[in-house]
Parts: structure tokens; sequence; C-alpha cells
């Protein structure tokens, strides 16, 4: 295999899963923490990627077109709860949703 | 034989579930019918039964068939046994032959009750346990259906369950009778122990075996439970009260059956008596001094059906008698007699209540023989069996129990005396109620209430049984006459023979049968001369007697030492616990846990702050933790 | 070390770099139109990455899908809400942020530390593959056969999700007069 091991690549899938998971825990926009999320499964996505190349085994991208289209139905339905709070003239601010707490 | 048997235990259990089972599907009157109908079938099996044993010579007239094994542990084996023999044939003859006669009574009396079905079906179902009494094969099945019965009991004694009363009573009964049972259990737990077997014939084999402390452990066990069932002195209390039940069930529970199944069980255990001579005569001694204690209680009844209560109380106590002293053919000659003219006495006292629309209490009645003379004949029969009077059928059983016990001699003597004092009471009480309800004119009470059932003293279902009875009553004494041929002696010879070692009963000579039967004769007599002299011509005033008359009218005291003894006692003790050791060890310890989750769910709920970064950060120090644990575990 | 070997590892390090990039880019800019653009770039930058592996078919789908139709679902949305910039910065770093760069500090470190302790040897040598591999008929025969229940799953949760969107997008005047607040009203 041309280029770097896939070693390589597993260290930005987790550099990216970081990455994706300090957004989703700073940010308080919840279209940002939608975006975040995307980025720590993006980050899972190359590691099964990786892993697929690294073994010869395709099911690791079958699985990572599944993520893609669950990925999706996530943003279908997180854009949709975020629409609907602005809708009910809520902040956008995961911090002010607190109705929740004990 | 064994399918007449068979058909004879499940005829009874088939009614009550088929009428359990088709709840409101069936009329109240189908429910009755077939109720009787199934007591019936039951009796036809007795008798298809007992016309076989009869054909057989007294060696062969006995015969257990087993079903399968019910119960199986280690060694120790029970089976779904019956055992066919004269005993249990007698036994069953009686109870579904007056059951037969009681149930169809009850079509009548029970005509209009709320909850008619339910009353056919508790009266199928004890038929049912009272016949597994008689017919099991083995101590177990006995005792099962022991319980059964006691359970039945007390469901009819209750019946009418809005009556706070009743359902006093009911539980007084079946207290005092689980008492008996626990006591039966702990003898039986005895006779495993020893012998590891429950099969009469197993268990008797081995009691040579046994010591003397185990053999009379297992009597006094049977005994209590012989005494608690028949209400012998002192576990009687609960008789009386019973009567709190339709008239009926009294007849057929308080006078027939059940209350004589103890007399069943002491002849049926006879061998283990027979080994333990002084818990013998301890159940004589009981049956003595309940047939004097009973016969002085009932002078001061004034509920008509309490008096017959203790006049059964009393009966029975010959019956222990005559049972602890070994003559148990005469002790069941006794219980048969009694079955018929107490059914008798009770089934009539019925007619009179519901002509009365319930009235219990024998100062409002009087001149009742005016409106029903042919419930007075049938009384008649059953007080002079009962006082017995010859040619009735009390006369010739009570009769051979007090040359029995004359014959004994010694303290046999003693029991005679007790028997003949009883005699005269018997007579006293009896035609003190007969006087009482049907003699004299007309109370006011009566003529205001009695009403006649169209015309008749009682529709047809009631006043056939009660003449089939009076019948019984006048010539069932007839088959047996004491030193002149003894069919009933000959044919349950094979069960009752005495083992000579262990208690030796002399036969009455037929000169002892005299003697005694011109004396008992006299006292009964005597005592319906005075009750005569007191209650009808009143000639004579009662006499005031203050002291006497009130220890009487409380029972001599027994309810009330009980009370004192038992129940307050227990009453003290558990509001000690309730309130030194419940309410602050248990209930405190409660509250306390309930405080303690009630704060901990607060601080829980603390960390609960409803900010969704929150738990992610959680989730992901939590995942970080995680892959750290596995690394360093790798 | 030949020309080709030079030329990947040219590609795959500036591919990285635009990654990581990116990606700090999504989780820092202020306002959220920039960040999904950054999200545009960081997804095509992982379609290089997915091609270097390759994946072609999924850099293929990562294009079209993600980047063409999601993060393009994120631009409309934004722009419908108006697009505000919050100050994700401001008021110095609060004892949440600290907590949320430790745990993701660690993560990283841990799952590096796994990378080159635990799999060292084992990632050096990849498997030989055949010029199928990653190809979309590969692919669609692994969807219709070893996969085929994740396949079926996948299109029930998708079906849902849209129904669920219409759901919440749907506008309900009734649903404006109820207001059940999902929290403190604006």
């Amino acid at each position: 295999m041309l280029g770097p091991d896939v070693a390589w690549y597993l260290g930005i899938a987790a550099a990216l899963f970081a990455t994706g998971t300090l957004g989703v825990l700073v940010r308080r926009s919840p279209l940002i923490v939608l975006l975040s999320l995307e980025l720590m499964l993006n980050g899972a996505n190359l590691a099964l990627i990786g892993f697929a190349r690294q073994f010869g085994d395709m099911g690791g991208q079958v699985f990572a077109l599944t993520v893609m289209a669950v990925a999706a139905s996530e943003v279908v339905v997180g854009l949709g709860l975020i629409v609907a709070m602005s809708r009910r003239r809520v902040e956008l601010d995961v911090d002010r949703m607190n109705r929740l707490r004990g | 034989m064994a399918v007449g048997a068979w058909i004879c235990l499940l005829a009874p259990l088939a009614g009550a579930l088929l009428i359990t089972l088709a709840g409101t599907r069936i009329s109240r009157r189908a429910a009755g019918l077939v109720s009787t109908l199934s007591v019936a079938v039951a009796f036809g099996g007795a008798l298809t039964a007992f016309f076989a044993l009869l054909g057989r010579g007294a060696e062969k007239r006995a015969e257990s068939t087993t079903a399968w094994t019910w119960l199986s542990a280690g060694e120790f084996q029970a089976g779904l046994t019956l055992l066919v023999d004269p005993l249990s044939v007698l036994m069953a003859l009686i109870v579904s032959g007056v059951g037969t006669l009681i149930v169809a009574y009850s079509i009548g009396y029970m005509h209009g009750a709320v909850e008619e079905r339910r009353y056919f079906a508790y009266m199928a179902l004890f038929v049912f346990s009272m016949l597994l009494l008689v017919l099991g094969g083995n101590f177990l099945l006995l005792l099962a259906g022991w319980g059964l019965v006691a359970l039945s009991s007390y469901l009819l004694i209750g019946f009418e369950h809005e009556r706070p009363s009743a359902v006093a009573a009911a539980k007084k009964a079946f207290v005092m009778n689980a008492f008996g049972d626990a006591a039966f259990a702990l003898a039986l737990f005895v006779l495993i122990f020893r012998t590891g077997t429950l099969d009469f014939g197993g268990a008797f084999a081995a009691l040579d075996d046994m010591s003397s402390t185990a053999v009379n452990l297992v009597a006094l066990g049977l005994l209590a439970g012989a005494v608690a069932k028949s209400a012998q002195i002192p576990l009687h209390t609960w008789l009386p009260d019973a009567m709190e039940g339709p008239t009926p069930v009294s007849a057929l529970i308080h006078a027939a059956t059940m209350v004589t199944a103890g007399v069943y069980l002491i002849v049926r255990a006879h061998p283990v008596f027979e080994a333990a001579p002084a818990i013998s005569g301890l159940a004589a001694g009981l049956g003595a001094v309940t047939l004097l204690a009973a016969g002085l209680i009932a002078l001061v009844q004034t509920d008509i059906k309490r008096v017959i209560a203790y006049s059964t109380m009393s009966q029975i106590g010959y019956m222990f008698l005559a049972a602890g002293i070994g003559a148990y053919a005469s002790a069941m000659f006794h219980l048969m007699t009694h079955a018929f003219f107490k059914a008798l006495l009770f089934l009539a006292a019925g007619i009179v209540i519901h002509a009365l629309v319930g009235q219990q209490d024998m100062r409002q009645m009087g001149g009742l023989g005016r409106y029903m003379p042919m419930t007075r004949i049938a009384f008649w029969i059953g007080a002079l069996a009962l006082a017995a009077i010859p040619p009735f059928s009390g006369f010739f059983s009570k009769d051979s129990i007090l040359a029995s016990a004359l014959a004994e001699g010694g303290y046999g003597v003693a029991l005679l005396v007790a028997g003949l004092v009883g005699t005269f009471l018997t007579a006293v009480y009896t035609f003190r109620m007969l006087f009482l309800v049907f003699g004299g004119e007309p109370s006011p009470f009566v003529r205001e209430h009695y009403h006649a059932h169209g015309g008749k003293e009682g529709p047809f279902s009631m006043t056939a049984p009660v003449a089939t009875l009076g019948v019984l009553a006048v010539i069932g004494g007839w088959i047996q006459v004491a030193g002149l041929w003894h069919p009933l002696s000959d044919f349950l010879d094979p069960i009752t023979i005495v083992d000579r070692e262990h208690l030796s009963l002399m036969e009455p000579t037929l000169t002892q049968d005299l003697v005694v039967a011109a004396i008992s004769l006299a006292l009964s007599l005597a005592g319906i001369a005075l009750a005569w002299l007191l209650w009808s011509a009143r000639r004579a005033r009662v006499p005031e007697a203050a002291a006497a008359r009130r220890t009487l009218e409380q029972r001599l005291y027994f309810d009330w030492l009980y009370d004192r003894v038992f129940y307050a006692p227990a009453v003290a003790v558990a509001n000690a616990w309730r309130r030194y050791v419940e309410d602050p060890v248990i209930g405190g310890s409660i509250d306390g846990i309930a405080g303690g989750a009630r704060g901990l769910g607060g601080r829980v709920g603390q960390a609960q702050t409803g900010l969704l970064r929150t738990y992610a950060l959680a989730i992901a120090l939590g995942a970080a933790l995680l892959t750290l644990v596995f690394l360093s575990a790798r | 070390m030949d020309v080709g070997n030079i030329l990947v590892w040219a590609i795959w390090v500036g591919a990285a770099i635009f990654c990581l990039g990116s990606a700090v880019a999504v989780v820092s800019f202020a306002n959220p139109f920039f960040s999904a653009l950054a999200l545009i770039a960081n997804l095509a930058s992982l379609a290089v990455l997915y091609l270097l592996l390759s994946a072609e078919f999924v850099a293929a789908a990562q294009v079209l899908v993600y980047a063409g139709a999601v993060v393009v679902m994120f631009l409309f949305v934004i722009a419908y809400l108006g697009g505000e910039a919050d100050a994700p910065w401001a008021g110095g770093p609060t004892w949440q942020a600290v907590a949320a760069s430790v745990a993701a500090g660690a993560l990283l470190l841990e799952v590096v530390m796994v990378i080159v302790l635990a799999a060292g040897d084992r990632l050096t040598d990849p498997a030989d593959i055949r010029g199928a591999f990653g190809s979309p008929g590969e692919v669609g025969r692994l969807f219709l056969t070893d996969h085929l229940l994740a396949f079926e799953i996948t299109a029930v949760v998708l079906l849902v999700a849209a129904v669920g969107g219409v759901i919440l997008g749907a506008h309900s005047r009734r649903a404006e007069q109820d207001e059940v607040a999902l929290g403190e009203p604006r």
C-alpha cells in the first residue's frame, strides 16, 4: 500500500473524534453541536474505512455507509427540532433547555 | 365393591363442582336437585358396597383400592386409597343416607334464601369431605377429609355472612377444629417417625415395636383431634355457637355426621387406643364429663337449636364413653341411631322455625301442637328416642353402652353412674323443650306469626325427609337388641375385634342388660315426669336456685375461662409487641428507610441539572475512563 | 521510496492537515454558517483520505450525500434561522470547558496510545486487495447479501426520520397556541 500506514489514518480519526467531542461539549448553539456531532461520526467512519483497508474486509465500508444514512436521519430530526424550537421562540441555546433538571 | 366406593366418594364432589361451575346458568331449584341427586348417588354407591360386603365371610370383609400414589417422600408413601370395610361402609351409609334426606329437606327450607346455589355447592362439598374422611384408606386421607370437613363446616356455619354473629361462630368453629387438626397431625408425625407408614394396617401392625410413650403420644393426639371435632369438653364451645348456620346444616353437620367423626376416628384407630389404656380411659372420662355438663347446660337454654346442640354433645359423650371402654360396636350403634333421631329433631325444629319466620326462642313459642300436629308427632318420636324410651331406637343403643360400662366394672361403674344421671337429664331437657314448644295454649307470638305453608305444615321436600327419619328413629334400634341378637356387632366384628391382651372388655350378660335397662328406663320416665310437672302441668314451680342457674346459663364458664386464659393474654402480648417492638423498631426502620430514600433521591436529583452538555460531558468522561480501564487491564 | 509513494504521502499530509484544520474551524467559528462551510471542507478532505484507502464508492457517497445534501440542508436551516453568532469563548474558561478539554484530550491520548502500544505491529502490513475492493458493485453485492438486514433497517430508520422531520417542521397554528415551551421564552 502506498502512502502511510493505516495507523496514521487512525490517528487522524482519533483527532477528528476528539475535536468533535470538544465541540459538542463546549459549544452552546445547537446547530454547532450538530455539526460537531457530524465530525465525530466522520472520525468513526474514517476509522471504519481504515480498518476495512487494513484487513481487506468490505464490511467496514458497508458499515460506514450505514453510519452515513443514520447520520443523515439524525440531522433531519435534529434540524427539525431546532426549527421547532425557533418556532416556539425558544432561544437557540442548549443550556436554556433545562426543564428536565432534578 | 371398589367401584361403589369410588362412585360414593366422587358423586358429591362432581355435584359441588357442577353447581359451582354452572353458576347462574342453572336455576336455584336445579342446584338443589343436583346436590340432592349427587348425594343420593353416593348413597347408592355405598349401598352397592354394603351388599357386596354382606355376601362375604368375616375374614374377607375389607378391601382397599388405590387410584395412584398420592404422596411419596423417600421411604414414606401414601396412596389415594379407599378402604371398604364394614366400618367405613356403615359410616358412608349414614353420611350419604341421612345426607340425602337433609339436602332434600334443604330445598324446601332454603327456598327463597339468597345464594341458594352456594349453599348447595357447600352441602355437596361437605358430603364429599365427610365421605373422604370415612372411606380414606390411610391416616393421611383421613386427615385430608378431616380438614376439608372443617372447611366446609366453616363455610356452612358462616353461610349467612352478613350476620356478624354467624361469621364469629364460623371462625370459632374453625379455630377450635384447627387446634384438633394440629394435634391430629402431630400424632401422625409421631406415627410416621416411628412406623414409617400411615396405612391403617401397617401402622397398627408396627404398634408393638413402639415405646409406650410414643403410643401414648399418638393416642393423645388422635384423641385431641377427636375431641375437637366431636365437641367434647374441653374443646366443645364451638358447637352451640355453630347453631348460627341454617338448620339443615346443624342437622347434617352438627348432629348426624361431622361431630361423630371423632367417634369414628377412635373406632378406626382402636388398636392405638387399646395399646394406650390410659388414653382410652381419658376418652371415656371426657365423654362422661361432657354428657353430664352438656345435659346440665341444656336445662337452661332458651334457644331451641341450642338445646338440641347440647343434647348432641351429650349423646356424643355417650359414644366416647363407649369407645373409651372398648364397646366399639355399641358406640357405632349409638352413632347410627343418634344420626336418625337427632337429624329428625333438628329438621322438625327447622319446620317450627320456618313456620315462625326464623324465631328460635322457646319462650316465645308454645301451643304449636295445635297448629302443627304432624310436626308434634315427629318431635315426640325424636324426643322419646333421645330420652331412650323403648321401643324407640335410642333405648337400644344407649342401653347397650350402659350395659357395657357395667360389665367393665370398677371405673366402668363410675361411668355407668354418669351415664344414668345423663339419661335422667336428657329426659328432663328434651321434654322441657317439647312442652315449651308444643304444649299449652298458643302464645301471642305464635298466634301472630305462625304461617302455614299452603295449608300444610311445610312443603313436601321438607315433610318427606322428616317422615322418613321419623320411621327410622322408631325402628332403627331394632336391628340390635342387647343380649338377644346383634347383627350389627357381627357385621362390624372384623374391625372392632378387641385385642384382649391390652384391653379386657366383658360382654355384658343378659342380666346386666336387663338391670341397666330397667334403671335407665325408670330414670328416663322420672325425668319426663319431672319435666311434665315443671313445664307442662305447671303444678310445681321451677326451683329458683339462682347461683346454679347462672352458672349453667354461663355454660359452666368455659367461654369466660378461655377468654381469660387464652384470648386476653394473647391480646395483651400482641399489644405489648405492637407498642414496644413493632411501632419503634419495625415501623421506625421502615420510616427511616423511606426517609433515607427520599433524602438520597433529593441529593441525586441535584445532579440532574437538565443541562444537555453536562450529561454529554459525563458520557465523554465515562468513555475516557472506560478506555483507560481497558488499556490498563490489557 | 519511489515517486508514487512520495506523491501519496504528500497528498495524505495535505488532506490530513486540511481535515484537522477544517475540523478545528467547525468547532471554533462563532457563526454557524462558517462552521457549516468548514464542515464541507472537512468532508471533502475526508473523501480524499477515503480514496487513499481504496474506498472509492464511500468517497463518492461522502461528497454527494454528505457534502452535497446534508450540509446543504444545514445551510438552508441556518439561513432560515438567521445564522446568528454566539460568543463561544467569551467570559474566560468555564469549568465545563476545562472538563470538556480534559475529556476530549484524554480520549485522543488514549486512542493514540492504543494505536501505538496495543496494535502497533498489527497495523503495519495491510492486506492484499483485489481491484474490485471498494467498488460500487462490491458494495451493492454486500448490501444485498451479507448485510441485507442492516440495509433494510437503515431504510426504515430513514423513513421514520423523514416522517419525524415532517411532523416537527409542520406548521400548526394550534401548536403555536399551545406553546408547550421547551425552555425559557426568548
